[in-house]
């Protein structure tokens, strides 16, 4: 069944409308790749799923329930009470907390108390999926590289017992090494009957490792990327 | 001299406890609450209430003194949230937030001023002593229950919340809060929630303080000025923000005030005391225990 | 169509501004202010279609809104003439006073200083000790209370440089209560009066005080108080410094920008600093000979918050603001003092309702409703627009010549449509043929890209003839080269055209 359904969303910041009429649903187990170039909506998608836009239009079911709705003001009101339904967003940025130690930023992603009380095994299992970390608990956020902050944000999004996981840009910022392991990683994590959304500029990291390509222009859906990329033969590519 | 540095301590404990608060809501939902005189005040008359309560109901002894500090913290407490109400909820997602809340706050502490006057009338109000009258005599100086009791609770509350700070998800939800507010939002801390337990239990420390003042001082409109004064003078100086420099300023203010009014003059008081924080602010501009500042994102 | 296409919908704003129609045959003299190349009201000629004449129209009508204000501020309580009244607004235009002042180092240096009284009061006491010491007449009092002021600003501008703007507030703040301790312990400035000093020189001699004539020539110096507090804001605020600050008001990336290009902030801050503390030590020993004394009073936080009240209702950073607050403040605290506490309770909370409700008091409620209408605007049109539409009516107003509209509406159509029509067929027929007769999509779209303005255009550019053709971008500017636009070189003409073509696609797709 569906854990999530799109229908006729829209949205955007200000005067300027970002996406324009998405349609889209995500059956359980599902692992999709949401592929585009900057600036096309990748990063508004996942925001308007927990509710970090300016306004937004259209319908969004998780789980069969509304979570969207017509909203004009109010950037990130609801946000925690959407994730709160078992929604976990690694925002593009980490958005961790710098004064913290690794330890702490890793529980603060237990938020519930049912979580909270297990969260030395969650730990663990987060430190098994990123080893990194495990030499790194005690040490305060804001001194890690580009790399160890990325795995602490999406490692905290690992803590609670979320249905959707939400990752935006892994790979931004990062050497290909790293980004490598990093995708690899999130490929590997066993969702269960939940689902995850990887909205990654980098296609070729995401090949082979989820289900089902996106594609995002413009602000609008495109499903099977392949064709479209494939009527422009690769020697006039270039533009960026 | 003992008695000096004794008496010292337990003021500088009770103003440090309101320092504590302004301290403790600036650092987590980024509001500088002016409006402490006026919570400082509030718990002071639910106390003064429940005493006039308990009088004709005929409690007394254990019972009283503790519904008397039950009763001055939840007092402050409530005033906390609804100051909260008022200057936190409508504005902290506006621009210029911390501006318009310190102008907010301002003004809720002029009006209440002129409330507590209306409904209570001009005059002090004496609260009922909560330790008893006898003193403890250590070695060539003595200390009344009164000042062991205020630092023993004092203290004893002060840890307790400072251990829940550290230990509690609340308490990491709380200090994570103004980090990052897209940090937050993500792993489900409702802002506006967890900004209203900061200004509540701020507020249950400020009424906490207001209670064992009023064991040497009294219960009046304007009892809350002084406190909010030398709260901000301590916040200042050991860096808004930081519990661990909020507690070294307010001894070291508290120790200051003692020795100026034993071995000057208390007139200098005001001097010494301006001296010293533009002395720390000076070398520290963020007081004693700034280094907080540097980790907000 | 939705239910809003029906509603009427206001296109557009004009603005009023007052028109008159002049004689085109006459020189027109416009009127400066004297020494300066100032003019004194905004005026601009104007072509009325209507009937075809010539007029003159003001574009700016605040110089009428000031004159008008200022002249029922002078008027008003000389025409009534009743002692509270006129007491009544000599404290409304020196507290005004002290409020423009403030409003200049709020506002336009940005400074969040809380000292505004500590300094009113270092003027008073240091300009009405000497004066009751030395026996100064009071012009030379109110200059040592400017020299008093200045010095005080420039100790207190010192912390500021260090302090982060909530600390520096906070300081402030403590600043009046400490002027207070320091004037009672000090024997000299009135300790043994519990603060208070006595037979300062006064302006309108105590024996006039008690008649009509007195009052009114009292009340006329505060005014002229007010005016010269407000010739300083103009002449800092619209000035030159005042410009250099006003460059980087709204945030810390644009003033290291301007920093970068040679403006320096922190001394520019400080000079408006001083010139403001010293006109507002000016004004306290204005204060002081007004009314031959001064008391501690002048150090209380009450009145300071006061004073904070009255620039916030009115509006922070804005002169008229602070008349027209401290004129309601005033006015609610002395006038209605039957009131009792109520006076300070509805002044708090008129305080509170103006910064919760209103984003920058009384005069930047225009401001704000004219945001709140271009937001509501904005989201509106950004929910009705669709791909394809680039120019709504509603935004028509906004430009002038008519024919532009039709001529993107029509691109943006024109666009969409030859998007479509690209095809892998499409393509592959340019790459067998690029020159020669062509089927008619290919045709179209050839055409369309033809049409295309020549800056940026592409171009194959040949560096050996049969051999090797680049592709390139011009200029469209004479004398500037054309610039490459890959390192991929083409073995013949025939490739060279079609990568052309590719990258016309490209850009068209993703136009």
């Amino acid at each position: 069944m569906a854990i999530l359904e799109l229908t006729s969303v829209s949205a955007g910041y200000g005067p300027v409308r970002v996406l324009h009429d998405i349609n889209l649903e995500i059956s359980a187990g599902e692992r999709v790749g949401l592929v585009g170039l900057n600036g096309h909506g990748k990063s508004t998608l996942l925001s308007t799923l927990v509710g970090l836009t300016g306004w937004q239009d259209g319908s969004i079911k998780f789980e069969g329930e509304e979570i969207g709705g017509r909203r004009t003001h109010g950037t990130g009101r609801r946000t925690p009470h959407i994730v709160r339904r078992g929604i976990a967003l690694a925002p593009q940025g980490d958005a961790i907390f710098p004064g913290l130690s690794v330890k702490d930023n890793l529980d603060s992603g237990a938020y519930t108390s049912a979580s909270w009380r297990t969260r030395k095994e969650r730990r663990d299992r987060v430190l098994d999926v990123f080893p990194p970390l495990a030499k790194l608990l005690g040490q305060s956020a804001g001194t890690l590289s580009g790399g160890e902050r990325r795995m602490v944000s999406v490692g905290r999004a690992l803590m609670s017992d979320s249905k959707l996981y939400l990752v935006d840009e892994p790979s931004l910022g990062l050497a290909p090494k790293i980004s490598l392991s990093l995708v690899s990683a999130l490929s590997s994590i066993d969702i269960g009957d939940g689902a995850m959304i990887i909205a990654e500029q980098n296609l070729p990291l995401l090949a082979g490792r989820v289900d089902r390509i996106l594609g995002m222009h413009a602000g609008e859906l495109k499903l099977d990327v392949g064709e479209a990329l494939g009527d422009v033969p690769p020697s006039a590519g270039g533009h960026h | 001299m003992i008695e000096v540095i004794i008496s010292a301590l337990v003021l500088a404990s009770l103003y440090g406890l309101v320092a504590i608060g302004i301290s403790f809501t600036w650092a987590s939902i980024g509001m500088l609450n002016l409006a402490q005189g006026f919570i400082f005040t509030a718990g002071g008359y639910a106390a003064y209430l429940f005493a006039t309560f308990a009088a004709n109901a005929h409690v007394s002894g254990a019972a009283l003194s503790i519904g008397v500090l039950v009763a001055g913290m939840l007092g402050s407490a409530m005033a906390g949230l609804f100051v909260g109400a008022i200057a936190f909820l409508p504005l902290h997602d506006r621009e210029n937030f911390r501006t318009r809340s310190l102008i907010a706050t301002l003004s809720i502490s002029l009006i209440g001023t002129q409330f507590w006057l209306l409904l209570f009338g001009p005059q002090n109000q004496p609260l009922p002593p909560i330790f008893g009258d006898g003193r403890v005599e250590i070695g060539s100086a003595g200390i009344s229950y009164g000042q062991l009791g205020t630092l023993i609770v004092a203290l004893l509350v002060l840890g307790a919340v400072i251990i829940w700070m550290r230990s509690s998800r609340a308490g990491l939800q709380m200090r994570a809060m103004m980090m990052n507010p897209l940090g937050a939002a993500v792993v489900g801390v409702s802002v506006r929630k967890t900004g209203m337990q900061v200004l509540a239990i701020s507020g249950a420390l400020t009424g906490l303080a207001s209670v064992l003042l009023a064991q040497v001082f009294f219960v009046s409109p304007t009892s809350g000025v002084q406190p909010l004064t030398v709260g901000l003078i301590i916040s200042l100086a050991g860096g808004l923000g930081s519990i661990p420099g909020t507690v070294a300023a307010a001894g070291l203010i508290g120790l200051a005030e003692a020795l100026t009014a034993r071995y000057l003059q208390q007139s200098f008081v005001p001097f010494v005391l301006f001296g010293i924080v533009l002395l720390i602010l000076t070398f520290r501009p963020r007081g004693l225990g700034g280094l907080l500042e540097d980790v907000r994102e | 169509m939705s239910s809003q296409e029906t509603k009427k919908r206001l296109v557009g704003r004009r603005s009023l501004r007052p028109s008159w129609p002049v004689n085109p045959d006459r020189v027109f003299r416009r009127r400066r202010w004297p020494f300066s190349k100032r003019s004194m009201l905004s005026l601009q000629g104007q072509f009325n279609p209507k009937n075809l004449s010539r007029e003159r129209a003001l574009q700016d009508k605040k110089p009428l809104f000031w004159t008008v204000g200022l002249a029922a501020l002078l008027l008003i309580p000389l025409g009534v003439g009743n002692q509270r009244f006129l007491a009544l607004f000599g404290v409304v235009c020196i507290y005004a006073a002290i409020n423009v002042m403030w409003t200049l180092i709020i506002g336009t240096a940005g400074l969040q200083s809380f000292a505004t009284l500590a300094t009113v009061g270092v003027g008073a006491y240091g300009g009405g000790y000497l004066g009751i010491t030395y026996h100064l007449p009071w012009p030379l009092m109110l200059i040592a209370g400017a020299v008093f002021g200045a010095l005080m600003g420039f100790l207190i501008s010192l912390p500021a440089r260090r302090l982060d703007g909530l600390y520096y507030a906070l300081l402030t703040l403590g600043l009046s209560e400490f002027m207070r301790n320091f004037v009672t312990a000090s024997d000299a400035l009135g300790g043994k009066f519990n603060g208070a000093l006595f037979g300062v020189p006064m302006i309108v001699p105590s024996k006039l005080m008690q008649g009509r004539l007195g009052q009114s020539l009292s009340f006329i110096t505060t005014f002229i108080l007010l005016l010269a507090a407000l010739a300083v804001f103009r002449w800092i605020n619209g000035g030159r410094i005042g410009l250099m600050l006003k460059t980087a008001a709204t945030s810390k990336e644009d003033e290291s920008f301007a920093s970068a290009i040679g403006i320096d902030f922190s001394r520019a801050r400080t000079w408006v600093f001083i010139i403001a503390s010293a006109a507002l030590g000016f004004i306290g020993a204005f204060y002081a000979s007004h009314i031959g004394g001064t008391s501690l009073q002048i150090f209380s936080l009450d009145l300071l918050l006061l004073l904070l009240a009255m620039i916030v209702i009115g509006g922070l950073g804005k002169a008229e603001g602070a008349v027209v607050g401290t004129v309601i403040v005033t006015f609610i605290t002395q006038w209605f003092v039957d009131w009792g506490p109520w006076r300070i309770i509805l002044v708090g909370a008129l305080a509170l309702l103006s910064v919760l409700y209103t984003r920058n008091g009384l005069f930047g409620l225009k401001e704000q409703l004219r945001e709140i209408r271009q937001r509501r605007q904005a989201l509106y049109r950004a929910s009705i627009t669709s791909r394809y539409a680039e120019f709504l009516p509603q935004q028509a107003p906004e430009i002038h010549d008519k024919g532009v509209i039709a001529d993107r509406v029509f691109e943006r159509n024109l666009r969409a449509g030859l998007r479509d029509s690209i095809s892998p067929d499409v393509i592959a027929e340019h790459q067998a043929k690029p020159l020669g007769q062509h089927s008619e999509t290919l045709e179209r779209i050839l055409n369309y890209f033809r049409k295309a303005p020549i800056p940026d255009k592409y171009a194959v550019y040949c560096t050996k003839p049969f051999e090797s053709y680049r592709v390139v971008a011009l200029s469209g500017i004479p004398g500037v080269p054309p610039r490459v636009v890959d390192d991929r070189i083409y073995p013949s003409l025939d490739e060279a055209y079609h990568a052309v073509f590719l990258r016309r696609v490209n850009d068209l797709r993703s136009s």
